[in-house]
């Protein structure tokens, strides 16, 4: 196929270099010390000034975790990580729990600036943002930007600020960050912690339970529809550290949010880690929709550093009619174990599951999701499309289990992959198990290379090869990206784009 | 064999080790074949694999083999008539080759026990990897099968049936063939017999350059026989195989099926028919390695699940990365037709090369509703429109095999099986 030759030779060139959030910010900085122990995890306890059955639920995930061996089945390869030689907690020196932006570092505030994600409401809303020099720009098309989006910042181990509490408050709904819900709302966080992801689920999410330093929790009471989106964003910027956040949706009978995630890191030669665990609980008629773009710093062109990304995120459609959606566009990480879950337990629930994994350089993607149908009439569909350049291996691994009484269970999959280049790997690892015999389960995969035919039809039109590809791709991730909040879609087909450069235009 | 240490053995993996013992003595081999059964047991030792075994994922062998009848040496199954009409009949009963090899041009048998006894065979008993549970099974106690060879340009009209029967006890064959350049032949494995048996096949076939097999393999154990059997082939350049595989009986069944398609232009049909009923459990599990450049391969698996049984499909599709333009295709179909059965698949893609066309498809359903209301509004009653249907949704597998006999052949054993469980 000599006509993508070039394609495939800028491919080979792509550095990952080209990551664009990969400066690194100087802010004096409040640390653990290095390693983990039972003393490590009192100290986070005490800075975040918990209660002591929080410090309790901490210790019992920590002995757990110790009896508890890494996982092994996932398709990457990796050195095994010293569980020592990493801080668990690292925050701002400045930040003692800010009463407003001004008090915020103004290192940080650049950070995020940078990043173009503004923290500053009245500026959102006037829908002009001030340069730091003070000359106007044009609100451009980052989400951020633009819409009336309340943001809740996480450096690192610790939340800096939650944007538009106030107005949140005003429709009932409660913002902030998981620390602050455990002081300000333990009886919600004791209710609902732990129990879609038990402390006991996987050496990863045990890990996590022990911890975990910050996160976002979200309340939306019963038939509230939450006025606007919300999103959290995710930086690691310290050397060494581990970012153990902690994320908690709880959607009340007919309530309704959507959520985003984005997240960055500087560029390192060394790997960071970073193990999420993130719940969602929708009651009767309720709706979640959770929305992640994961742009970590994926390591340099020789596959030296980048992000581990090892996250356990799972959805538990609790009551019945309710439904929950994850929607994923996964750029970065060296290494990306992810699968995004449903529990389907009321009758008539209904989980989705939406992707995108872009893979390129040495990164190595495991993702996929698992829809386990328990209750009556539930439904899900898993749309999952899989992009692999450069020396990349991407694996998709799903499940779908049905319950012996689950009765007219229907799933629909549909898994796709596209390969570009010969060094790269794309696999496909569902596992479909049916325990009622009225369910209707359908699965297709395929995986191919763009056809020349394709080409060949788009190009017949007088447009150039870069852009036919890239046209081939965006047609090739349209169902996924429908399915993104409109603003982040265009934020997600640049960062497309801009990880597949050389290949797709 | 597996990585987990398991502290205490289970019942079946002691009777296994004590049943080595006492038939070491009786067992052909010279000391090359003896250091290879000797590793094998060593393997079983380890313990047999559980879940946790990637590639025994819905099999959990250590905890699904509860017992391990004894070897039986008066057990004396008796030779069944061929399933096509005017096949030559090879017989292996009770573990040992029985009676004379037919006569036929081109085509050289010999019984493997003597290929065991003077060493010949050792190389070939090699473990294909670390979780070749049937593999080292076999090895330890294989005691004779059928060594099939078939000189290059021979057209071989008649079929081959190779009968591996039991009646009771232990019985662990070999069934090595190799199908010359340009040769033709169509060679039945048939698996069955009448007893509570452990039972373990191993077939390996070479296809010759150019080479074209039709292979079937009719596995119609009693509900209460285990039956642990693995299916090794090899293709060359511009080669075909087309393997049939009808699974219709037994308690716990494994049926592995390895196929490397390493000769440029070949190309693999697998059509399968899995009819499970009663409460025994079916593991169909292919790994298919496209190594070769320009080769292709059709998989088409369907299942009808009944009782209480269970039944798994697994299917890989490796495709190297030298394999440009390979087309594979896999799908995997189920009806489900009781409350208490269950059916599991795996279709897996691994793929190493980008200039390729590979695709899965799996469903699992019941029987369309609205298939059954055209048939009932015509007249005919219930039972005897769904058994139209589901005889429908497997017979259009056999119907695809371009021989006559072959198609009668197989259709008879489905009605079979039909009057029995539909």
């Amino acid at each position: 196929m000599p006509a993508v030759q070039e394609t495939i030779e800028r491919v080979r060139k792509i550095d990952v270099d080209q990551y664009k959030y990969g400066f690194e910010s100087i802010i004096e900085v409040d640390k653990a010390p290095k390693g983990l122990s039972e003393d490590i995890i009192r100290f986070i306890s005490a800075k975040k000034d918990e209660p002591d059955w929080m410090l309790e639920w901490r210790l019992g995930a920590y002995r757990r975790w110790l009896t508890l061996e890494e996982p092994t089945w996932a398709r990457v390869d990796y050195p095994r990580i010293d569980f020592q030689d990493l801080y668990y907690y690292a925050a701002p020196k400045s930040q003692s729990g800010p009463k407003s932006l001004d008090e915020v570092d103004p290192e940080i505030l650049k950070v995020y600036e940078k990043l173009g994600i503004p923290l500053k409401e009245q500026e959102i809303l006037a829908g002009v943002r001030k340069e730091p020099n003070g000359e106007d720009v044009e609100a451009g098309d980052n989400v951020y930007k633009s819409g009336r989006v309340a943001v809740d910042a996480v450096f690192d181990s610790i939340s800096v600020v939650t944007t538009f509490k106030e107005e949140l408050a005003k429709a009932g709904v409660i913002f902030c960050s998981i620390s602050e819900a455990i002081r300000e709302h333990p009886e919600l966080v004791k209710k609902y912690l732990g129990s879609v992801v038990p402390v006991t689920d996987n050496f990863y999410a045990t890990l996590n339970s022990a911890v975990f330093t910050d996160g976002s929790f979200v309340f939306v009471p019963k038939g509230v529809r939450c006025p606007m989106e919300l999103s959290t964003y995710f930086r690691i910027n310290e050397k060494n550290t581990g970012q153990f956040e902690r994320t908690l949706i709880i959607a009340e009978e007919g309530a309704y949010v959507s959520y985003l995630e984005g997240c960055t890191a500087p560029q390192r030669d060394e790997n960071q880690l970073h193990a999420a665990v993130v719940e969602l609980i929708a009651l009767d008629d309720a709706e979640i929709k959770y929305s992640t773009v994961q742009n970590w710093y994926p390591g340099d062109a020789q596959g030296k550093g980048g992000i581990y990304n090892f996250v356990t995120k799972r959805g538990d459609c609790r009551g019945d009619r309710s439904k929950i959606s994850w929607t994923q566009v996964e750029t970065g990480s060296a290494i990306t174990w992810k699968y995004p879950s449903c529990i389907l337990r009321g009758d008539d629930s209904q989980g989705n599951f939406y992707s995108i994994a872009v893979s390129n350089g040495y990164q190595q993607v495991d993702s996929g999701t698992k829809m386990l149908h328990l209750g009556k009439n539930t439904k899900s569909r898993i749309i999952s499309k899989g992009i692999a350049a450069g020396f990349s291996q991407n694996t998709y691994r799903g499940q779908v289990n049905v319950h012996r009484k689950a009765e007219n269970a229907r799933n629909f999959t549909n898994c796709d992959s596209l390969l570009i280049g010969d060094r790269c790997g794309a696999h496909t690892v569902p596992y479909i198990e049916a325990k009622n015999s009225s369910a209707k389960l359908e699965h297709e995969a395929t995986t191919s290379k763009i056809s020349e035919d394709q080409k060949f039809y788009v190009m017949q039109r007088g447009i150039p090869e870069e852009e036919a590809v890239a046209l081939i791709v965006n047609g090739f991730v349209k169902d996924v990206i429908q399915e993104l909040p409109m603003e982040f879609a265009v934020e997600a087909q640049k960062l497309i784009g801009i990880s597949l450069e050389g290949s797709v235009g | 064999m597996n990585m987990h240490a398991t502290p205490q053995r289970t019942q079946a993996e002691t009777a296994l080790v004590e049943a080595f013992a006492a038939r070491l003595s009786e067992l052909p081999g010279d000391g090359a074949v003896m250091v290879k059964r000797d590793d094998a047991i060593e393997a079983i030792k380890d313990g047999l694999p559980t879940r946790r075994v990637e590639a025994w994922h819905y099999t959990d062998l250590r905890r699904l083999l509860t017992s391990v009848p004894d070897h039986d040496p008066t057990a004396n199954p008796k030779p069944l008539v061929p399933v096509i009409e005017g096949s030559e009949v090879l017989s292996l009963l009770n573990g040992v080759v029985r009676g004379k090899a037919p006569a036929l041009d081109g085509v050289t048998f010999q019984n493997l026990s003597d290929k065991l006894t003077d060493g010949s065979f050792a190389q070939a008993l090699d473990p294909l990897d670390a979780d070749d549970a049937i593999g080292f099974l076999n090895t330890a106690f294989v005691s004779d099968g059928w060594f099939v060879d078939i000189a290059p340009g021979a057209k071989i009209e008649a079929p081959i049936e190779l009968q591996n029967l039991q009646a009771g006890g232990q019985t662990h064959v070999r069934l090595p063939v190799r199908v010359g350049a340009g040769a033709r032949a169509t060679i039945v494995e048939r698996q069955a017999g009448s007893g509570a048996a452990l039972a373990s096949s191993v077939s390996n076939l070479s296809v010759g350059d150019g080479a074209d097999v039709v292979w079937l393999i009719v596995q119609e154990q009693p509900e209460t026989a285990t039956h642990l059997a693995q299916f090794n082939a090899e293709l060359g350049k511009d080669s075909r195989l087309t393997l049939f595989v009808m699974n219709a009986g037994g308690k716990l069944v494994r049926q592995e099926i390895r196929v490397k398609v390493a000769g440029a232009g070949a190309d693999f049909q697998l059509r399968g028919v899995n009819l499970l009923a009663g409460d025994g459990h079916t593991d169909v599990t292919m790994v298919l390695d496209h190594a070769a450049a320009n080769t292709g391969s059709r998989e088409l698996v369907r299942n009808v699940v009944t009782g209480k049984a269970r039944g798994v499909f697994q299917g890989r599709i490796n495709v190297h990365q030298l394999a440009q333009k390979t087309d594979a295709k896999m799908a995997c179909n189920t009806l489900l037709l009781s409350d208490d059965a269950e059916f599991s698949t795996k279709p897996e893609l691994e793929i190493f090369a980008d200039d390729v066309q590979c695709g899965h498809g799996a469903t699992v359903t019941e029987i369309d509703r609205s298939h059954l209301f055209y048939l009932m509004a015509r007249g005919i009653d219930e039972k005897t429109a769904r058994g139209l249907l589901v005889k429908a949704f497997v017979a259009s597998v056999i119907e695809e095999l371009d021989n006559e006999a072959l198609v009668d052949a197989l259709e008879a054993k489905l009605d079979t099986w039909f009057a029995e469980h539909g």
